[in-house]
């Protein structure tokens, strides 16, 4: 999950804190770089694989670090912070929804952190201002709240609970809040603003959000294949899921126990879509669950080394991701009642590959090409392998029960050309004959059924003048059955056109007539 | 959408009223004549349809659409009047539209399939289950308050309906109806009714009204209606290269329009991008579409492309030559990228369109960076050194363990577990014993127990399975007997690894580890294990024995050596040495005097031998495997080569007791660590 911070550079942040035992003078600004250097150490201690971007702030916005795992970039940058002129929230939220829209689309999930002292501006542009004239804007300057991606919203107030409140500024982030749908949380400083109190209040962050201990970003699970298994850990963490709110309003989550089902070719599920993909990464067993992530370093030396045993211990994740990358094929497990994904080796380098986990939408057939996925059972079930004894057949993809409109031959008159290239082949077919008489009789026949059902007599009437009129057009050196047939076919399409329900019935066709030029055929 | 929105059910109410018989006054001529034989001949008079007719076919084409995106889950009750075109003498109150509302009314109360369903899955919450539905009406009114007139019974038959629904099992009050009442029109002729926006005529009813020329009008009419009450949204594939229907061996680029659901534009809307994105407004700025454009190369179907959607479509023309053109080349099972013009003028690959069993799909492509990018390498992680995985063997069990749909039956159901829990119990089955490293196995690296241990994980085993599997057993005694060497990994341990019969141990353990946790499953796999076990045959003081045996052997061997020149391995010698005196202490301990200790003797209390004589014929015709045909081959061929030893001359069982001489002679004990033979 993503992280902006979003640091207030406006010139109230400049604002010294009073402090009666400390002789430094410290500025709200200097207390703030202070709690993100430790949330930045944090991160990169704990989650390496997080990207963080920094945005700064203040009538206008700067995107300072892009989204990076480098934390040093990050650090640099926030030392080397300049103070700018006034606050203007709502222009650096734009600017935040931009960042994460171009770099991830809409669909991930996204932290921001705003940092701020709490004066939120005055006048136009101000929080206040924003908040005041939400209501009746064009839709191209709406408020930039809710974000189009899902996003928590942490604020970090460089500043106690009291002074807010004797304000409406207070008042103003939790509508903030709300705008947002509810999803994130204001941090206030506790006592007096110092270091400590800094500190602290960024030590409840990183409790709340970014502890190890929550997982809030790393699932711990337990991958099964029978009873081969391996701890492992789903990153990043998935997010529960809102099927139908009408009918089913519950949120869902993945099982901790994550049971493989069989297995599928690459080629037969196919780029299935998905609603999230996850890295699957094995963890050693004997250690504490939580602090084992990729990345995690309390002590690095130790950590090495215990990473070097875990790295001889046979696990199941490694034999599984390697044969299904040698295989071409991809696992399908069980994420929970009715819910499945799949797994598969994903490479990201020519050397670097991992065992990926894609989750399908919830719903007894995710894929409809698979069909019902508990309907899916082992190929020892099937009378005979529906691989073929040399693998050079595949059960999939399964064949809907009615085709789709174009892979059958649907009459659509709609636009002229598609009437007169269906007469057309009636005539050209009727150029044709003897030889083409099942064609013809085919094609008329079509015709004729989509005429009467779109009670569309005329074209009956037109066409029958047409084959009359082919029938006079025919050369000397033409069958003789060829003018039979088209008077035949005339007359039974004439007949169908007065609505007389002897002659214009749906599901009657009209059948070739019956003659016999075997005999004297030749010598005429 | 919501599963139980107003577009669960839609009724098309088709006025069959005299009027509609009119002539819609477009005209479509059907005699197009080619140039070659044009000349001098009058084409026919062009025909034209009836009101009736445009009607008619924009419905089916509505309904084609709809069943194209959504062949599921949506529910179309096409309520014609009746069929064939009206009869512009019939008495007109006797057919007037009212009753198709009705009756369209009717059927909206009517539970389908789906809601009956829901209800009953969700017994505590089935009041969540909605019942609303969607008229569409075609109609030539008279006037706008006819058009009144038609919303008021439709409102008062809602009511009716809602109360006799109440009492019924079959039937659901509708809660909201959506009345969309198109009237149409020949061309050339003013309009009586006004277009009209949704408006509210009661919490339970909606109504519009659109007012349209007949013909082409109708059409478009029709096909933003589709869009706009299924979510649909409009892409059009540009610069597909098609060959030429005259010219073989040119191209020109067609382009192709597409419907779909809204969400594959989803990326597009979210980010504003709409219009920068090619789209294009088409057919007098009635309708929007996205412009797509077709990409070269094509991609393989064995490539996972990391794909957010994937939605069904309908083509707008289905039967034109480009749509066919495109759909029949993705019917045929290829895929294509397609790619999305962005503002800066760089392309990003946004789309793809594939089929997957007849029908076509476009899928939505991730386009943007992913947080999971450069991530650690697998072999960086736990198990990541490992470099001897049974990769291969895994891969054939993967293969062996490939689903496939079972067709749904009673019998199904009647065995009591679906198809996928099934397949969960055989992966199950599969893997009771299955050590993940080449180093852990042996009998998984021998060819010769495959047959075994390919049927011992069966749910059941035939009586010809349970003969392979002895079969199988058999052959393994037969190649302990002739000492073949088996594929024990060295790894870890220091030297040569573990002796032949030692060996052969660890072999007949694993064996039998395997076949016991399938043993519960049937008396058939009992039977394998009780051969097994009958077949290795050794109780311990036997196996024990034999160890010494080759022990001493051993030290004969050396002992020998070390009348030439002092052994230099002395100290393992040493060891060795100390641990035979313990077993030899031990054993003799335990051991009577009756039992002869030499090779040759023989073993008590099994069947060995009886199993050994049955087995000469029966390896003759059963399966040998490959290693043991070439080992008999290469024997045999060498025997030619060489005067045959005398001992083996000799031998008792191909064994043959050595310096037989010197027991002779002696009659006692010789070397430092011998003891008693006899």
């Amino acid at each position: 999950m993503p992280t902006v911070v979003l640091m207030d550079a406006s010139l109230s942040m400049t604002r010294p804190v009073s402090l009666e035992q400390c002789s430094e003078e410290l500025q709200r600004k200097n207390l703030a770089v202070a709690g993100l250097t430790m949330l930045f150490e944090h991160m990169a201690n704990n989650y390496r694989l997080e990207f963080t971007s920094l945005v700064a702030f203040s009538s206008l916005w700067e995107l300072l670090v892009p989204f990076t795992r480098d934390y040093n970039t990050l650090q640099e940058a926030l030392n080397n912070l300049e103070d700018y002129d006034k606050t203007c929230l709502e222009s650096a939220l734009h600017g935040v929804s931009n960042v994460v829209q171009q770099e991830w689309g809409h669909a991930c999930p996204t932290q921001v952190v705003l940092v701020t002292d709490g004066s939120l501006g005055i006048g136009k542009g101000s929080l206040r201002h924003s908040l005041q004239t939400l209501k009746g804007r064009p839709e191209d300057k709406k408020f930039p709240l809710p974000f189009p991606f899902p996003a928590k919203l942490f604020v970090m107030c460089i500043a106690n609970a009291e002074e807010l409140q004797m304000t409406d500024t207070m008042h103003n982030l939790e509508q903030l809040l709300q705008l947002n749908g509810g999803d994130g949380q204001i941090f206030t400083m506790e006592g007096q603003l110092c270091l400590k109190s800094v500190q602290s209040m960024f030590g409840r962050l990183i409790d709340e959000v970014y502890s190890p201990f929550h997982a809030a970003l790393y699932f711990p699970a337990v991958l099964r294949c029978g009873n081969l298994a391996s701890d492992v850990q789903v990153f990043p963490r998935p997010e529960p899921v809102f099927l139908d709110e009408e009918i089913d309003p519950m949120p869902r989550h993945i099982l901790t126990d994550l049971e493989i089902v069989g297995f599928i070719e690459i080629g037969d599920i196919s780029s299935p879509p998905v609603m999230s993909r996850h890295l699957v990464l094995p963890i050693a067993v004997n250690k504490e669950v939580d602090d084992v992530g990729p990345g995690t370093t309390e002590e690095p030396e130790e950590e090495t080394s215990a990473n070097q045993q875990a790295g001889k211990v046979p696990n199941f994740c490694v034999l599984l991701h390697g044969s299904l990358k040698v295989e071409g094929m991809v696992a399908l497990v069980q994420l929970g009642p009715e819910w499945y994904g799949m797994l598969y080796s994903q490479a990201d380098s020519k050397k670097k590959s991992n065992l990926m986990m894609s989750l399908f939408e919830p719903g007894p057939e995710p894929l409809p090409w698979l069909g019902k996925v508990s309907q899916l059972g082992p190929i020892s079930d099937a009378a005979e392998n529906p691989y073929g004894e040399d693998d050079s057949k595949s059960p999939f993809p399964l064949q809907p029960k009615i085709k789709r409109s174009y892979a059958q031959n649907v009459t659509v008159w709609i636009k002229a050309s598609g009437l007169q290239t269906d007469v057309q082949k009636i005539l050209r077919n009727a150029r044709k004959l003897p030889e083409k008489t099942q064609t013809f009789y085919k094609e008329l026949n079509r015709l004729r059924k989509a005429a009467l059902a779109f009670g569309f007599w005329e074209l009956l009437k037109g066409v029958a003048e047409l084959l009359e009129r082919e029938c006079t057009l025919l050369p000397d050196t033409a069958h003789p059955d060829a003018a039979f047939q088209l008077s035949h076919a005339a007359k039974q399409l004439k007949l169908a056109s007065t609505g007389d329900s002897q002659y214009a019935a749906f599901d009657q066709n009209i059948n070739p007539m019956h003659t016999d030029f075997s005999g004297g055929g030749a010598g005429m | 959408m919501k599963m139980f929105s107003v577009s669960h059910k839609t009724a098309f109410v088709v006025d069959h009223c005299p009027y509609m018989a009119e002539s819609c006054r477009q005209q479509v001529e059907c005699d197009v004549l080619t140039k070659s034989r044009g000349q001098g001949m009058i084409p026919l008079a062009p025909v034209s349809k009836s009101l009736w007719t445009c009607a008619v076919e924009c419905s089916m084409e509505y309904c084609r659409i709809l069943y194209d995106v959504y062949p599921l889950k949506k529910l179309l009750m096409s309520a014609l009047a009746a069929v064939g075109p009206p009869n512009p003498q019939e008495d007109p109150e006797c057919c007037s539209v009212l009753h198709g509302l009705v009756a369209a009314v009717e059927s909206l109360c009517k539970i389908t399939e789906y809601q009956h369903e829901a209800r009953t899955t969700l017994m505590d919450t089935a009041d969540r289950v909605a019942n609303r539905g969607r008229i569409i009406c075609l109609t030539n009114a008279k006037s706008d308050t006819h058009v009144r007139m038609l919303e008021d019974c439709v409102q008062e038959t809602i009511l009716e309906q809602n109360k006799m629904a109440a009492g019924s099992d079959r039937l659901m009050p509708i809660q909201q109806c959506e009345l969309v009442l198109v009237h149409i029109f020949p061309q050339g002729e003013d309009t009586l009714v006004s277009d009209r926006p949704k408006k509210e005529v009661s919490s339970l009813l909606t109504s519009e009204v659109h007012s349209v020329r007949a013909g082409r009008h109708l059409a478009t009419k029709l096909n933003i209606l589709v869009q706009q009450h299924f979510d649909l949204a409009s892409t059009t594939i540009t610069n597909i290269p098609m060959k030429e229907e005259q010219h073989a061996n040119t191209s020109a680029n067609y382009d192709v329009e597409l419907l779909h659901h809204r969400d594959a534009h989803l990326e597009f809307f979210k980010s504003g991008d709409l219009h920068m994105a090619g789209s294009t407004s088409r057919d007098s700025g009635l309708k929007e579409t996205v412009t797509l454009k077709w990409c070269t190369p094509r991609t393989n179907s064995v490539e996972l492309h990391y794909c957010t959607g994937a939605y069904r479509i309908s083509p707008t023309d289905v039967n034109s030559r480009p749509s066919s053109c495109l759909t029949n080349f993705l019917l045929n099972g290829r895929s294509v990228l397609l790619e999305q013009p962005r503002k800066s003028g760089s392309k990003v690959i946004s789309h793809m369109l594939s089929s997957h069993g007849g029908e076509i799909f476009l899928h939505v492509l991730n386009s943007t960076r992913s947080t999971l990018e450069d991530p650690p390498s697998i072999s960086e992680g736990c198990g990541g050194r490992v470099t001897d995985y049974r990769i291969t063997d895994f891969g054939e069990f993967m293969r062996e363990n490939r689903l496939t749909p079972v067709p749904e039956s009673p019998d199904t159901e009647a065995s009591g577990k679906p198809p996928a829990e099934r397949a969960k119990a055989q992966l199950e089955r599969y893997t009771r014993y299955w050590p993940m490293i080449i180093s852990q196995t042996t009998i998984f690296n021998m060819q010769a127990v495959v047959p075994l241990a390919n049927l011992i994980v069966k749910e059941s085993l035939s009586e010809e399975d349970l003969l392979t599997c002895q079969k199988t057993v058999y052959n393994l005694v037969d190649m302990e007997r002739k000492n073949d060497p088996l594929p024990i990994s060295t790894v870890g341990s220091r030297g040569k690894g573990p002796k032949r019969d030692e060996q052969y141990r660890i072999m007949w353990n694993e064996l039998e580890t395997l076949v016991k946790t399938h043993v519960a499953g049937s008396e058939r796999h009992q039977r394998v294990l009780d051969c097994i076990i009958a077949c290795r045959s050794k109780p311990p003081e036997e196996e024990e024995r034999k160890k010494r045996g080759r022990k001493r052997e051993d030290k004969e061997d050396k002992a020998e050596k070390s009348i030439n020149k002092d052994s230099e391995d002395k100290s393992w010698q040493e060891s060795e040495r100390l641990k035979g005196v313990v077993e030899r202490v031990k054993e003799e301990q335990g051991e009577s005097e009756v039992i002869k200790d030499s090779p040759d003797s023989p073993e008590p209390l099994n069947k060995k031998p009886r199993l050994e004589e049955i087995q000469l014929p029966e390896k003759a015709k059963g399966p040998v495997s490959l290693l043991t045909m070439w080992t008999n081959r290469i024997t045999v061929a060498n025997s030619r080569k060489h005067q045959e030893f005398a001992g083996r001359i000799s031998s008792v069982n191909n064994k043959a007791e050595l310096y037989q001489h010197l027991k002779d002679e002696n009659g006692m004990d010789l070397h430092e660590n011998g003891k008693a033979t006899r």
